[in-house]
């Protein structure tokens, strides 16, 4: 899969979501990824998961993530097949877990975008379009070796393949 | 223009200088993964499946948040984590032996100008010794004992300067309060805090280290404090590696400065389900506890420990209050011991339990409270039904303020009771 240019529809998702407690089995215990999956964020977004297409980007409001540090909250939209998630600031462990399972993170202003807008993410560009609204948001593109790692599908794959990394 | 702490430690470690905003591949000098996260961790290294791990005799597994362990499963956990470290060579520390930031400072394991991490937000701990330590999760972890190192995101510093001297009977805990009550919860979030001023230097370790650890509430990736004579004679006694102390340059670029007049700050309480709904202890006085719990990596130290037998040495607790006192670490258990502080606890209606994270969180099922019920804890969180039912509260302040507290049965200000003002010969 690239993750040079996404394309897929906007879901849609209030701000300073803790993931652990929408989207993880922290306080379900028991529950498997496929459970959590089905019932995704439905306490504050109840339509989410039947909306939700694989390949489609999550656009949430500020502070995405914050105060979760759960990794399965990460390997749960993946298992939904987000393609990508776009919020204005996130929670500083969920975006290195995303980065980590191979998930793009984007911080970007989400004015304006609406519940199924089609989206066009190029993440080397550093650019957000959502043509229809003529919204075109601009953003500090992904480091390069946060890129590398998002290309590999996540840290345990990139280093599968780069066994020797290292300090530059 | 000059470096902060975060900045100079990230790049000592990525071997060229590391600016804020930046993101760098950095030599980690020590791990940490507690059983909470073991599961997690454990099933990422398999995914990882590498050979040898050549970084695992510097990553330590700690038995501490299942402490006892409360069900099958976690008792299973633990087994994988012993098996593990022998197997690895990697440190394990067990049962009883206490919280992972406070095993790893006392076991020699982290020094000044290291760069640490730890499978809990709580790592910012190892900041009170000018180490940078941040939480991370178990595909982190796997990284560094394979390779090493780990990238990580330059974060900004919000550098906070204590003005003047805390007055007797306010503590570290009550300068975070603060803080959480002018920030707000997650008010850092990313960011690193420098601690530095009057304050800090007159503070124990014990206290600075409730400092670096408690700045997690406000969201913190790390909170730093610069080391002096105090630092290192703590880190030679403890066996700790030869310490590189790191200081800010004088030109800096910070996201933001904060000044604080120390000297004017009382005693300071989070009030119920949310740590930044903050008020002075004075303008709560009255309000009627259940439970007073002291312990926790945050405040679960001999100066806290110290600071509760000052205020009920020869006293009872009140009555139909109970008190739990839970020891960050073995160390911290027998040193209380060897003071006598158990026995004057004991003797004043406390029970001493084994040292872990106890009554933090809901997991060993240590304490599950009624309806209606409040308790009034040193802990460092108070989300609702955190202690297992949400039908009862939990207010957050210093181990002298639920000592005092404790002792009337209602929220009490320290400085109001006999030896609430108790502070360490310096």
């Amino acid at each position: 899969m690239s993750i040079q240019l996404i394309r897929g529809a906007a879901r849609l998702l209030p701000e300073a979501i803790n993931t652990d407690v929408h989207c993880s089995a922290k306080y379900l215990p028991g529950k498997d990824a496929a459970y959590i999956a089905q019932h995704a964020f439905e306490r504050v977004a109840p339509d989410f998961v039947s909306r939700f297409r694989a390949g489609d980007v999550v656009v949430a409001g500020r502070n995405f993530g914050i105060n979760s540090s759960r990794e399965q909250a990460v390997h749960v939209m993946r298992l939904l097949g987000v393609a990508a998630i776009v919020s204005p600031a996130f929670g500083r462990q969920f975006f290195r877990n995303a980065i980590n399972n191979g998930l793009p993170v984007v911080e970007c202003d989400i004015a304006g975008i609406a519940e199924g807008d089609a989206l066009e993410l190029d993440l080397p560009a550093g650019v957000l379009r959502a043509r229809e609204r003529n919204i075109e948001c601009r953003f500090a593109p992904l480091p390069p070796a946060i890129q590398s790692l998002l290309e590999a599908g996540g840290l345990i794959p990139f280093l599968k393949t780069h066994p020797d990394w290292k300090v530059a | 223009m000059g470096y902060t702490i975060a900045e100079k430690i990230l790049g000592a470690h990525a071997g060229a200088p590391a600016r804020a905003g930046e993101v760098v591949v950095a030599r980690v000098d020590f791990s940490m993964i507690h059983d909470a996260r073991a599961e997690n961790a454990l099933k990422q290294l398999e995914k990882l499946g590498a050979k040898s791990l050549p970084h695992a005799s510097r990553t330590a597994l700690v038995l501490d948040h299942y402490s006892p362990p409360p069900t099958p499963e976690a008792a299973n956990t633990h087994i994988a984590m012993r098996r593990f470290a022998e197997e690895r060579g990697a440190v394990l520390y067990d049962v009883g032996d206490g919280i992972c930031h406070q095993v790893l400072p006392e076991g020699g394991h982290l020094t000044c100008g290291d760069l640490a991490v730890g499978t809990d937000t709580h790592s910012t701990t190892y900041g009170a010794f000018n180490a940078f330590g941040t939480g991370v999760e178990g595909t982190d972890v796997s990284a560094v004992m394979m390779t090493g190192c780990l990238w990580f995101r330059v974060p900004e510093t919000i550098r906070i300067e204590l003005h003047g001297r805390l007055q007797p009977g306010v503590w570290a805990k009550d300068v975070t309060l603060t803080m959480l009550g002018r920030l707000g919860a997650e008010g850092a979030n990313y960011k690193a805090l420098e601690y530095g001023g009057e304050a800090v230097a007159a503070m124990d370790i014990d206290d600075r280290m409730t400092l670096s650890n408690h700045a997690a509430e406000l969201g913190a990736k790390a909170a730093l404090l610069e080391a002096d004579e105090k630092t290192l004679a703590w880190l030679k006694a403890h066996g700790a590696r030869e310490p590189r102390p790191v200081r800010a340059d004088a030109d800096a670029a910070y996201a933001q400065r904060i000044e604080i007049d120390a000297a004017a700050l009382v005693p300071q309480v989070a009030r119920r389900h949310q740590i930044d709904d903050v008020i002075g202890v004075p303008e709560v006085v009255g309000q009627k506890i259940d439970f007073a719990l002291i312990g926790t990596c945050t405040n679960g130290r001999l100066d806290d420990i110290r600071q509760a037998a000052a205020v009920l040495e020869g006293k009872r607790v009140a009555k139909g209050v109970r008190m739990i006192v839970t020891p960050a670490s073995r160390q911290v258990y027998l040193a209380a011991l060897r003071e006598g502080l158990v026995e004057t606890l004991t003797a004043a209606g406390a029970s001493v339990e084994a040292a872990g994270c106890g009554t933090c969180v809901n997991i060993t099922g240590h304490l599950i409270t009624g309806d209606d019920q409040v308790v009034i804890s040193s802990a460092n969180r108070n989300f609702k039904g955190r202690l297992g039912n949400p039908r009862s509260e939990i207010w957050i302040a210093s181990a002298a303020t639920v000592a005092a507290s404790a002792l009337t049965g209602r929220i009490t200000d320290p400085r109001e009771v006999a030896g609430g003002t108790w502070r360490a010969a310096a």
